[in-house]
């Protein structure tokens, strides 16, 4: 039975069903990488590379990284602050035919529910992160956010594992022994 | 090769954070064993699991008898969590090093991802204080809704033991420094100290000889158990003071 079916596998038609069954093996791979790589879909393509070329600063929207643990993202209050001021968010024709990325906000204001914004930079459970202990630090949000001002929809620009954060934490300490126990301990961020 | 004589028990007085248990005025409530679990986000193991000794507590109460049968005597309740021993015995067993010694805060730590459940240490801790999750244990609606974000959901196959609470000892650190100062004693506590109705547990830094919980246990009676093994426990009990 084995045999047979390596007899049939060498003949030329056989060469070309193993060919064509690597090729999708192969480009089934390749997808689910590709698809892996993504930044997750977002409710509206939030332009960061408009806001941040505007010179609004990361902290107005993530206030939360310089006081507590959770930068935050910002609520539709927050961007309707700003926008019920902008003209071409009001004007429904304009928003219809050239900002179609201002019409969920609309929406979302009007009718009152959330935008369910999908966290992008995140670490596992198991570490316990602190934004305001790295901003006190002088740690600036684009060290390990990746700049801003070139992205839309926030992307990583960097795996957060742990030797991207031991690598720093090593850095900063330098030769001060205690900040490098206390940095490099396992309960620092393992609890 | 090492000669048994010249092993050498460690002795020398470490540790930063350290307890008081008044055994005299303990209830047995059980306030601080629920105040653990809720804040710690210990799993429920339910009655089937717990027959088979799998229950988990990061704190228990102890009660044992005394003397023979009619006339039993039952002893003060005995609030036991981990003793952050100074020189631990489940450390050096770990393959894995998942248990091992904090520099900087000088507690016996549990490192849950590198943790890959052999439960050496368990076996090796003469206090019995460490669990193992033996499953991922069923949490219905609405309970996931209290878990603690600052502290770690424990998967299965994970051993856990008390942190002494090393989410608030890291919260009060981190306002202390944004507000430029030192940790205050008693600006913070632990879970089952704070439930405390009694006020029985006291928790502070022992190696500040002006805070309650180094004054308290330097008060003469105090007992730290199994203090013959070696293992240096930072938790002091009083009982019959």
């Amino acid at each position: 039975m084995i045999k047979r079916l390596f007899d049939w596998l060498k003949q030329p038609l056989g060469l070309i069903a193993v060919g064509i069954a690597f090729l999708a093996l192969f480009s089934l791979a390749a997808y689910g990488i590709f698809q892996s790589q993504q930044s997750p879909a977002q409710p509206i393509q939030f332009p960061h590379a408009t806001h941040a070329a505007r010179g609004l600063q990361c902290l107005y929207c993530h206030p939360g990284a310089a006081r507590g643990p959770s930068a935050g993202i910002p609520a539709q209050a927050k961007c309707w602050a700003c926008h019920q001021q902008i003209q071409k968010t009001l004007d429904s024709q304009l928003a219809d035919t050239q900002f179609p990325l201002l019409k969920p906000l609309v929406a979302a204001v009007t009718s009152n529910t959330p935008l369910e914004w999908v966290p992008v930079a995140m670490v596992p459970d198991f570490v316990q992160f602190n934004h305001r202990a790295h901003v006190a630090a002088g740690q600036n949000c684009e060290n390990c956010h990746g700049d801003m001002t070139k992205v839309t929809v926030a992307e990583n620009p960097q795996v957060f594992n742990m030797g991207f954060c031991l690598n720093c934490h090593k850095k900063v300490a330098g030769e001060n022994h205690e900040l490098l126990v206390k940095l490099t301990d396992c309960g620092t961020c393992h609890y | 090769m090492i000669k048994p004589e010249e092993i050498k028990m460690s002795t020398d007085e470490s540790g930063k954070w350290g307890m008081v248990i008044d055994q005299d005025i303990c209830t047995g409530c059980q306030a601080c064993v629920a105040a653990c679990a809720m804040e710690n986000n210990i799993s429920f193991v339910g009655e089937a699991d717990s027959g088979y000794g799998r229950s988990m507590h990061w704190i228990r109460i102890e009660r044992f008898w005394e003397g023979e049968y009619p006339e039993v005597k039952m002893t003060p309740n005995q609030p036991m969590m981990c003793q952050q021993c100074g020189s631990a015995t489940c450390e050096p067993v770990c393959p894995a090093f998942a248990t091992i010694h904090s520099q900087a805060e000088q507690l016996n730590l549990q490192v849950y991802n590198r943790c890959i459940g052999t439960r050496y240490c368990a076996n090796n801790c003469p206090y019995q204080v460490r669990s193992f999750n033996w499953r991922d244990y069923e949490r219905p609606e609405p309970l996931p809704n209290q878990f603690n974000p600052d502290v770690t959901v424990r998967r299965r196959g994970v051993m856990e033991k008390c942190t002494f609470c090393i989410q608030r000892i890291h919260k009060a650190q981190d306002k202390a420094k944004s507000e430029g100062r030192e940790v205050l004693d008693g600006e913070f506590t632990t879970a089952c100290a704070q439930a405390c109705p009694a006020s029985a547990i006291t928790f502070g830094r022992v190696d500040d000889p002006e805070s309650l919980v180094s004054q308290l246990a330097h008060r003469g009676h105090g007992v730290k158990h199994l203090e013959e093994l070696g293992t240096l426990p930072n938790v002091t009990y009083f009982k019959g003071g």
